[in-house]
């Protein structure tokens, strides 16, 4: 069964050594068939709460312009604590 | 593009997820509030009114029912949030992932259903709403003591003295109106206040519990978790236990509720406001933590003071806009943190493995 969307986007993450929300949001539509504005931005919640909660860290940022409109990208890389809590939920072997 | 729109853009990001972060808070406390109208009209209808106040077993079974049937119909209301957030595989997702995340959401559902619903349920029904609901407040300093302790959440001074101030609040709303409800009249009351105790303790253990799985898997799915593990053990273990091993009427309290047309209108719309007030709650967690989302959903006994006024008709007294002063000021104190703190709730310098 595949993961779910939260232990998807730690495992793509840790699997990084750092990598940008929009390549994330593009593996995570691979790996779900999903699309769309919605989806995308359900997935950027998701990482901002994972961001919250420490798991992941944010280490770069940039303003782009995409289709005429300023948008804010992080580059996410899974924090010490995020490896920790993955090797208690079973995310990742320790 | 420069620095100056790249720092103002952060800044944005970051105070709109504090805002986000304690609206479902505030939605919290406003559906909360609501519940306690028809979680206390329940108990005046077929088969619950028929149940004089000195049966206390049968009252106690008819809770328990009440509760599981309440359970059921969160879980619908629930599902229907998923379908159309197109969340409901995600949520069979991570509840087959038992031994490592959802035993975490099953283990908040024995907090928060026999725990604090029941309890709740057991003081509108032996003692009354009012001090049903000031009985939880109590509960923000609970969860927000285990989530330090467990796993280093931050409470900043800040975060801290606003607690204070709600708690305090809700002390000052229904101190008075407590002391008229301490009826010494009703021998049976003691029950609803082990059921209020109760309730704090639950929602208080709940939060920190959940919080255990939720940093891992989404909120929304967490709580649709949450109710699938409190209908099961409601209804293969206790429900189950009590009709076998007691003489209590289960099945007929079952049946009973299921065919009382206003029973269920009352159950229905409890569910309603629990079932969203509950998403909101544990969304809130997600962004703002555990201890400030508890604290702002403490803005619950405002709001069920203004809602039981409302179809009571009766008017509140002078010590309600105290009190309402109180609480909207401590959440105030709350949200005046600056985002980027709310941005990052754990103590990560010195974050251990969990024991």
């Amino acid at each position: 069964m595949k993961l779910h969307h939260k232990g998807f986007l730690l495992v793509t993450i840790s699997k990084s050594g750092g990598i940008w929300d929009q390549q994330l949001i593009e593996k995570v539509f691979a790996e779900y068939d999903e699309s769309g504005d919605f989806r995308e931005k359900t997935i950027r919640i998701a990482l901002d709460e994972l961001a919250a909660a420490g798991l992941i860290k944010r280490i770069e940022n940039k303003l782009e312009t995409m289709n005429g409109k300023a948008k804010l990208l992080f580059k996410y890389q899974v924090s010490d604590f995020g490896i920790t809590r993955m090797v208690d939920t079973g995310l990742l072997l320790p | 593009m420069n620095n100056a729109a790249l720092k103002q853009a952060l800044h944005k990001h970051y105070a709109r997820n504090q805002r986000w972060g304690f609206m479902w808070a505030l939605w919290t406390a406003i559906l909360w509030g609501a519940w306690y109208v028809p979680g206390t009209a329940l108990w005046s209808e077929h088969p619950y009114v028929d149940i004089s106040a000195n049966q206390q077993s049968l009252r106690l079974a008819a809770t328990a029912v009440m509760t599981w049937i309440h359970a059921i119909t969160v879980f619908l209301f629930l599902l229907l949030w998923n379908l159309v957030l197109g969340k409901v595989k995600d949520y069979g997702r991570t509840m087959v992932r038992f031994s490592k995340i959802s035993k975490w959401y099953a283990l908040a559902s024995l907090c928060g259903g026999p725990l604090a619903i029941f309890g709740s349920y057991m003081a509108m029904g032996f003692v009354g709403p009012v001090f049903a609901a000031i009985s939880s407040l109590f509960y923000p300093v609970i969860g927000a003591i285990i989530a330090r302790l467990w796993y280093k959440e931050k409470i900043s001074k800040r975060a801290a003295i606003g607690m204070c101030i709600i708690i305090f609040g809700g002390m000052v709303i229904y101190g008075p109106s407590l002391f008229g409800e301490m009826d010494a009249s009703n021998p049976n009351a003691w029950l609803g206040y082990v059921g209020g105790i109760m309730s704090a303790i639950g929602w208080g253990t709940e939060g920190a519990v959940a919080g255990r799985a939720m940093d891992v898997s989404d909120p929304d799915v967490g709580i649709h978790c949450r109710f699938s593990f409190e209908i099961l053990f409601w209804g293969l273990l206790i429900l189950p236990f009590l009709a076998t091993f007691t003489d209590l009427p289960i099945k007929a309290l079952i049946v009973d509720t299921f065919t009382h047309s206003k029973a269920m209108l009352w159950i229905v719309l409890a569910a309603a406001c629990h079932a969203y007030c509950y998403t909101a709650f544990y969304k809130s967690f997600s962004l703002i933590g555990v201890g400030r989302g508890e604290a702002i959903g403490n803005l619950y006994a405002v709001f069920a003071l203004i809602f039981i006024a409302a179809f009571t008709l009766q008017l509140p007294q002078w010590y309600f806009i105290v009190g309402l002063f109180l609480t909207v000021l401590g959440s105030f104190v709350m949200f005046s943190e600056s985002a980027e703190s709310v941005a990052e709730l754990r103590d990560n310098s010195d974050a251990k493995v969990y024991s």
